[in-house]
């Protein structure tokens, strides 16, 4: 469940990366559609909201919020250090986390 | 506008002086988040995973034959999950000095195992250096000057969030480092706020003792009673009754905390009828541990206080929960490990942006921080490796085998000073030579540790003993990058000289 807490968090931190034009370049093509900045950055506060509650869900109050503080600032640096050296991975590793977490849930 | 050049002043020097000491804090900070796996590695009686099958009246025991001072008090802590041993310590009466063993699991009687340092070792360099009261306010100070730079850090910072993401590996050397600088530095923010503020707290009451020391007229033991709610009774000067036994009190206080586990058990002026026996709750499961200690009468086991801590203590220990990170288990420790390893990247990434800006100046003073941050950022993780390969080779019959280890530490650390003031001239093949020694050793550790003693990494891995195997693991992976990193720093000096050059030429 916290795996897949962490790949929410990547996916917040994606779409927020994705309203900026400097690094939404690098990520996509540049005739993707994409909607307004406003939405895309909703959408990443869902997912921030989303992995909260998973981590209060498995750990409780306490301890899951500290959890998941540390997983949303762990998968920061995650996509920052994959942007500045491997940009071509940013995009696939959303699903790869999210099946990864998906599969530990369901162990 | 002079706010945010008043505190880029601030931040420069502010961060920049105490930042060796940081660095020594939070790495040794880091390392202590496994402290306990990294004690199981360096005693080898620990590797076989067995659980001591000892009771609290076999320690007892063994202290009442074997030390024959007056006591002020002792105590001890039986098995748990990450220390499957007895440990006692004693304090012997108007010395103040301190001895504490642990009890091999393996043996059916009380028996000591040979000295080590342990992972406290790093424990204790985190929060005092080694250095008692002294190091303890040297690291406050260390710790004050970490949360003016962070807020300082934020404040002259102008695109927090439009650099947010960015990190330029390929830009010259100032904006790289820069970017790096902020990137563990913004992304890791809360951490790094969070831990250095409540790192401060826990020693609140010695760095801001004024208010204590006037209200109490300078009896801080009588304050710190009254907040904790502790229970004292005063030294009567007879000789004690024969002693209840331990183990009964800590059934008693299980039930009574309707199966709750016990922690600290500890007994007040063993020698006298006053004597004292408080059994202390442990519970992993909250942040700040209940305080709920029971506390017994040593010679008829009677009741004779419950603890009761004032809300204020409560939220005093919650925030040192928060720093000490002793719940939620393996998971949360590793999360602080790798945030801690971040605040160490922001410490190195701010010294190089201050040296890449010198340097384009060609200001020549910078050889010497240069071998001042070789000999601290790469010497400091050097020494612990030499501490583990002492560990490992210093005889277990040694006599003050752990007084040997930490001159082991100490000497490998000032060989490494020395190897980096002689190489000052050549920091690039220093870096490139620490970080092959670095790999040797750490590489070398699970081998020798797996020619010494049963508890090799193939066997600790069959049996799914993750924590000790983890010790190995981690060497093996560092071993390998440093190892890439030296390889990585020999493929590509021709590209950085050239680099260096040609910003040299832009400048001239």
């Amino acid at each position: 469940m916290l795996l897949l807490a962490f790949a929410l968090a990547y996916l917040g931190m994606t779409l927020l990366c994705l309203t900026m034009n400097r690094h939404r370049g690098a990520l996509l093509r540049a005739d993707t559609r994409l909607p307004g900045p406003a939405i895309i950055r909703s959408l990443a506060v869902g997912c921030f909201g989303f992995a909260l509650w998973l981590g209060v869900n498995s750990q409780g109050g306490e301890i899951g919020t500290v959890i998941w503080l540390c997983l949303v600032m762990l998968s920061g640096l995650l996509l920052v250090l994959l942007l500045a050296w491997r940009s071509r991975w940013v995009l696939p590793a959303v699903p790869l986390l999210a099946a990864c977490g998906v599969v530990q849930t369901v162990l | 506008m002079k706010l945010r050049q008043s505190m880029a002043g601030l931040h420069t020097w502010g961060g920049l002086l105490p930042s060796w000491l940081l660095f020594v804090i939070i790495f040794a900070g880091t390392v202590a988040c496994f402290d306990k796996e990294l004690t199981r590695w360096m005693r080898p009686a620990l590797h076989d995973g067995v659980v001591s099958s000892l009771g609290a009246d076999d320690v007892r025991g063994w202290l009442q034959q074997n030390v024959s001072d007056e006591l002020h008090a002792f105590w001890m802590h039986g098995p748990t999950e990450r220390e499957p041993y007895w440990r006692l310590g004693w304090e012997v009466d108007a010395t103040k000095t301190i001895h504490n063993i642990a009890f091999d699991p393996r043996s059916a009687q009380a028996e000591p195992m040979p000295e080590t340092l342990g992972g406290e070792f790093f424990f204790k360099l985190h929060y005092n250096l080694h250095a008692g009261d002294i190091g303890m306010y040297i690291v406050g100070l260390a710790g004050m000057f970490m949360l003016v730079a962070l807020v300082s850090g934020v404040i002259i910072h102008r695109r927090i969030f439009k650099d947010f993401f960015t990190l330029r590996p390929k830009a010259n050397g100032q904006r790289a480092w820069l970017d790096a600088h902020n990137l563990f530095g913004v992304v890791g923010f809360p951490f790094h706020l969070v831990l250095a503020y409540t790192g401060v707290a826990i020693f609140v009451a010695s760095y801001m003792p004024a208010a204590a020391q006037v209200s109490y007229s300078g009896n801080v033991m009588q304050y710190f009673g009254e907040v904790m709610g502790s229970f004292e009774r005063e030294e009567v000067g007879q000789p004690p009754p024969a002693p209840v036994s331990l183990d009964a009190l800590i059934a008693e206080s299980r039930q009574q905390w309707g199966g709750g586990e016990a922690g600290w058990v500890s007994v007040h002026h063993p020698d006298d009828a006053s004597a004292v026996v408080d059994v202390r709750r442990r519970d992993r499961s909250r942040i700040g541990s209940p305080q709920d200690t029971l506390s017994y009468d040593a010679g008829t086991g009677e009741l004779l206080n419950r603890q009761d801590a004032s809300t204020g203590y409560r939220a005093y220990l919650w925030l040192a929960g928060l720093h000490m990170a002793q719940f939620g288990g393996t998971l949360v420790r590793l999360l602080y490990l790798l945030m801690g390893l971040a605040g160490c990247a922001m410490l190195v990434g701010g010294l190089q942006v201050w040296l890449a800006k010198r340097e384009q100046r060609g200001d020549r003073s910078v050889i010497w921080v240069r071998a001042l941050n070789a000999s601290v950022f790469a010497g400091l993780p050097l020494a612990s490796l030499a501490l583990l390969w002492g560990n490992r080779l210093i005889p277990a019959t040694f006599a003050e085998r752990a007084v040997a280890e930490g001159w082991v530490f100490v000497g490998a650390w000032l060989l490494a000073v020395l190897w980096a003031v002689l190489r000052r001239h050549q920091s690039r093949r220093l870096l490139r030579e620490q970080l092959l020694l670095g790999a040797v050793l750490a590489l070398g550790l699970p081998i020798i540790n797996a020619l010494t003693t049963d508890g090799h990494l193939i066997a600790s891995l069959g049996r799914g003993d993750w924590a000790l195997a983890s010790v190995d693991l981690f060497m093996i992976v560092a071993g390998l990058v440093c190892a890439a990193c030296a390889w990585r720093l020999n493929a590509t000096p021709a590209a950085a000289a050239v680099r260096g050059r040609s910003t040299r030429v832009q400048e001239a």
